[in-house]
């Protein structure tokens, strides 16, 4: 039973899902195994299945054929409410609930589950402190009409995350923000993530989003197939075929480069001199970095850790990340 | 029922004392309308405000089960709204006439159309405030593990409310304006005075009563829309 | 019961003098309505052309609701006195508030994108009105219509009242017709409203142009007051 509050790993299993009234599957026989405590992104087009595979999880759709387990129980073992209440769900509109309050919404199915008042009232607080809404008492009697829509999808996160779930599934979850707000949003998530440890499937259409938040990334091709399941470096550097790598684009090159950070690249050794380069905090991806470089027509830029300079990262280094010791 | 033969020169009724104003049958005479407040105007207008509570009230029930029966069987929307339709578009007088037969002159008869006339406003009120929530957010609803019914009273009915109280809104204004008919069937609300006032055509009481009918119109109206903001407090909440 | 079985025969009878009436009714109801249209429709688009009168509308349609046909009869009984122009005037007052309300509306809801375009690509203002926002809003017009000519047809039965003829004088007049004579009537004035209703929005159907005609599907019919 789900009743860990420990993440678990999701399988699934030759899972098939056919629409009534369609001949051609959806979702076509996926087998792939979701580690505990791991972030795995579904990409692929419109058509690939990737919202028909999440949604299956949860069973508000139910699979034609094949299994999903969750901790090793299958997803049918459990009625589907009972099920959904044990997994954490946030959705692209956030679907926020515009007539309840922010604490309302986050607790709503802590009040299903029977929580008490005061522990549900905690829960709320302690979850809008960890999405960044800070103090919390400012945002709990507030309407989700009131905040804007970064403000929303934190609201949307930390209900997710209200019943302590085991597995947590996000839909495009950052679809609707503009480019800058959903940058923060995407590294306040990560940072959740990382601290909180939940087994997470995050659908997206947008592969750079995937490249930057997925432990691993399942690309789903038209048909609802499986293309490749593997990490970030491993679709960039080699991808199974022609679908995944056009789907990978064009600057799969750069974009690779999006995996390392001035922390990898840069030569720890102090500079006698430093050259006029670009100051960047160490924790700039290279990709960002040699952006930078490029567009100030520098040599190379400059890691920097709080005020101090710490690293130099010269041209060469940046372009060739995994090779450091050919600059050195 | 009498017909209605053509009045001839006004004729002043009889009330005692008779001012100028009624004398010359001014178009109101406010001394005369406040003589008759306790004995005509009040009764008639509580009459008026019973008779259309309580069609709104039997109307609002029967439409909400039905629209909640429609939202969850589609396919009787239809039906339902093509026979509340059809009984919207009778003219008030032939329904209640069509009723005197079956049900006599009797506050019975006027109910029955008064509720007629409701049905289709509410139930499209009701039903539209339902299939009017927007899909992210019952798909949310779903995906917490809500059941049907707690979705239902939990989230689609409370964001109904606009929708509803905006249909009761109308509904109870038309419904205002329809009882006056009802004084054919019986001596009662404030087409009585109307009515009586015709065979000796006397302005204040026509303009009298037919003012008391429109401000109660606009005071109900008023009512429902304090409620309506009194029970979504999240629709005037925005930053 | 017995009533509604005798009101058969009784059209059967007085079928000349049903049919006579009725001409009687759908006349004034007529007269009525092209007037209400003049009035309404200009007033209408001009206030929706420009984008102004919200508030003009709203409250037009809320008084129009709630102005009881009877008392508004009553009243012209008053000033007007007994007879034709008396209902017209009161007919006319219950239908215009419908006419220019839906047709502002009509208006004033297309695509504030629509026009922005047509006004890009040059067209007067007139033109504005007359190619774009005159067909888009047609369909949202025409239920204004529909609900005005219903709302007149069965408003028209009160005309008996104040001496206007028509259906309501069999139906009021129990003495003469007997309960066989009122049901009859009653039975004949309620088809004859839903007919109308129908042949409206039949009309629609052939003069709407086929992109704009899916929208009116679900045009509200007529309020009956």
């Amino acid at each position: 039973m789900i009743e860990s509050r420990e993440s678990l790993g999701i399988t699934f299993e030759k899972a098939t899902k056919v629409y009534p009234g369609t001949s051609a599957p959806a979702l076509d026989g996926l087998d792939m195994t979701i580690e505990a405590g791991e972030l795995v992104c579904l990409v692929g087009p419109s058509g690939g299945g990737k919202t028909t595979a999440l949604m299956l999880i949860n069973r508000l759709i139910d699979l034609s054929s094949g299994d999903i387990r969750i901790g090793g129980t299958s997803i049918n073992d459990l009625g589907p409410i009972e099920l959904r209440r044990k997994i954490g769900y946030a959705i692209q509109q956030t679907g926020l609930f515009p007539h309840m309050t922010v604490g309302e919404n986050i607790g709503v199915v802590p009040r299903i589950l029977g929580w008490d008042r005061a522990r549900i009232r905690e829960r709320a607080h302690e979850l809008l402190e960890l999405v960044g809404l800070s103090p919390a008492d400012r945002w709990v009697r507030r309407y989700p009409g009131q905040l804007s829509g970064g403000q929303q999808q934190r609201v949307g996160i930390a209900r997710a995350l209200a019943a302590d779930p085991p597995v947590m599934l996000m839909d495009e979850p950052f679809g609707a923000l503009d480019p800058i707000t959903r940058t923060t949003v995407q590294d306040e998530f990560l940072a959740i993530h990382r601290a909180v440890g939940k087994t997470t499937v995050f659908v997206t259409h947008d592969i750079d989003e995937a490249i930057k938040m997925g432990d691993k990334i399942a690309v789903l091709k038209p048909g609802g197939l499986l293309a490749q399941f593997g990490t970030p470096a491993e679709l960039l550097t080699a991808p199974a075929d022609d679908f995944v790598e056009s789907f990978l684009g064009d600057e799969r090159g750069l974009k690779r480069l999006a995996l390392f950070t001035l922390a990898d690249v840069a030569s720890s050794e102090a500079p006698g001199t430093t050259p006029p380069w670009p100051r960047l905090p160490e924790s700039t991806t290279v990709r960002a970095a040699l952006s930078a470089a490029m567009a100030e027509r520098a040599g190379g830029v400059l890691a920097t850790r709080g005020d101090d300079v710490v690293g130099l990262a010269p041209l060469d280094a940046l372009v060739h990340p995994d090779l450091p010791e050919a600059v050195a | 029922m009498s017909g209605f033969a053509p009045a001839g020169d006004p004729v002043i009724p009889d009330y005692g004392d008779v001012s100028q104003c009624v004398a010359n049958n001014d178009l109101f005479c406010a001394d005369w309308f406040a003589a008759q407040w306790p004995e005509v105007f009040q009764p008639a207008l509580l009459e008026h405000i019973l008779m259309t509570v309580l069609a709104i009230a039997i109307g609002f029930v029967i439409s909400f089960l039905a629209a909640v029966l429609a939202y969850r069987k589609r396919w009787l929307t239809a039906p339902i709204g093509v026979t509340a339709t059809i009984l919207y578009t009778l003219p008030p007088l032939a329904l209640f006439q069509l009723l005197v037969p079956l049900t006599g002159l009797t506050l019975l008869t006027v109910e029955i159309a008064l509720v007629c006339f409701t049905l289709v406003i509410l139930f499209r009120a009701v039903l539209s405030g339902l299939t009017g929530v927007p899909e992210d957010v019952k798909r949310s609803a779903r995906g917490m593990g809500m059941d049907q019914g707690q979705i239902l009273r939990r989230i689609e009915l409370p964001l109904a409310i606009p929708s509803i109280i905006s249909g009761l809104r109308i509904a109870t204004v038309l419904t205002v304006s329809i009882a006056t008919i009802a004084a054919f069937v019986v001596d009662s609300g404030l087409g009585s005075p109307i009515l009586k006032a015709i065979s000796s055509p006397f302005n204040t009481q026509f303009i009298g009563a037919g003012a008391l009918a429109v401000l109660l119109a606009f005071a109900l109206d008023a009512l429902l829309t304090l409620l309506g903001k009194a029970l979504t407090p999240w629709t005037k909440a925005r930053s | 019961m017995d009533a509604f079985l005798k009101a058969g025969p009784f059209m059967a009878e007085n079928f000349s003098l049903l049919l006579e009436k009725t001409g009687e009714q759908l006349l004034l109801s007529l007269v009525a309505v092209l007037i209400s249209l003049v009035i309404g429709v200009p007033f209408g688009l001009w206030l929706g052309h420009v984008h102004r009168g919200e508030f003009l509308a709203v409250s037009l349609t809320n008084i129009g609701r709630a102005l009881p046909s009877l008392a508004l009869i009553a009243i012209f009984i008053g000033l007007v006195g007994i007879g034709y122009a008396n209902v017209l005037l009161a007919l006319i007052i219950l239908a215009v508030p419908p006419i220019l309300s839906y047709t502002y509306i009509a208006i004033d809801s297309v695509d504030r994108d629509l026009t922005r375009a047509a006004r890009g690509m040059g067209l007067t203002p007139l033109e504005v009105l007359w190619r774009i926002e005159v067909p888009l809003g047609l369909p949202m017009a025409f239920s204004g219509v529909r609900t005005a000519a219903v709302l007149v047809v069965s408003s028209a039965t009160l005309a008996a009242v104040a001496g206007g003829g028509g259906l309501g004088d069999v139906i009021l007049n129990q003495v003469a017709y007997g309960i066989e004579g009122v049901v009859a009537a009653a039975l004949w004035v309620a088809a004859l409203s839903i007919l109308v209703d129908q042949a409206i929005a039949l009309l629609f159907r052939l003069v709407a142009s086929p992109g704009v005609k899916r929208v009116a599907a679900q045009s509200t019919s007529a309020p009956a007051v």
